[in-house]
């Protein structure tokens, strides 16, 4: 894992194939990460599904299943992590989708509810222009839903 | 994911192992279907050693569901992990599911 002093404790940044099969091991790498910087393992598991949603959901909508990259940068400090994924599919706002209904009748659609729900902040970056730039903010020592 | 499949009387039980994901909940669909489009169906699906569950794995079994309504089959969830039946929760799954704590208890809720 790189790890950088300076402004930031923790940082490191994760390429990534718009492939299906990369989410468990990328998980797994993510899972570590948390674990430096001292999430326990509840804080952890809602990261990781905030994350893994946002992933999924660029492979299966935004890349339709064909090759792309995503870049996901997170940095830890001051008890606050920041993750930002990028990815170069065509321009789409997941925030501006409405809340689903609770429960689900049907299949699908609970995606970005998940992201939003588990992370403490979440922004979609309308100056990145050469694709999808998504800001996930999450306090170590704030309750989270899981 | 690791899906081993077994019969007790005329239930069927699922014993998943491992993450369910976008990647992994395809294969749990495709041996489901087989069974859940019978009439009457009576499934168990236990999730034990499962610690990893999306919204697509939450996906699959809502589309179970959805199928054992409409064929007046019955679906049965037992032995979640705490972290996935968080996951339910949150989406309100909770409401909708027949969950069980002990796969015995499945069995009777199966069969009733």
């Amino acid at each position: 894992m790189a790890l950088q002093t300076g402004m930031c404790l923790l940082h490191k940044q994760f390429a990534l194939d718009a492939a299906t099969a990369r989410l468990a091991g990328f998980r797994e790498d993510l899972r570590a990460f948390l674990a430096q910087a001292g999430f326990d393992e509840k804080s952890s598991g809602e990261v990781v599904l905030a994350v893994d949603e946002r992933l999924t959901n660029i492979i299966r909508h935004g890349y339709r299943g064909g090759p792309g990259k995503i870049e996901l940068d997170a940095r830890f400090s001051d008890g606050s992590l920041k993750i930002s994924i990028k990815d170069y599919s065509a321009k789409f706002n997941p925030l501006n989708q409405p809340a689903p209904k609770l429960p689900p009748e049907n299949p699908g659609g609970l995606g970005i509810f998940l992201t939003r729900k588990l992370m403490d902040e979440v922004t979609y970056d309308e100056s990145f222009r050469s694709g999808n730039l998504l800001h996930l903010k999450k306090y170590k020592d704030k309750r989270g839903p899981l | 994911m690791k899906i081993q499949q077994r019969q007790a009387g005329d239930v069927h039980v699922f014993e998943l192992a491992g993450e369910l994901d976008f990647h992994t909940s395809p294969d749990l669909r495709s041996k489901l279907q087989p069974v859940t489009e019978k009439s009457s169906h009576k499934v168990i699906i236990n999730l034990k050693k499962v610690n990893y569950i999306d919204s697509s794995g939450l996906a699959t079994f809502v589309e179970a569901l959805q199928k054992a309504k409409r064929s007046s089959g019955k679906l049965v969830l037992t032995e979640l992990m705490p972290s996935v039946r968080s996951v339910f929760e949150i989406a309100k799954l909770d409401k909708v599911f027949t969950l069980a704590a002990t796969e015995a208890e499945a069995l009777e809720l199966a069969a009733s």
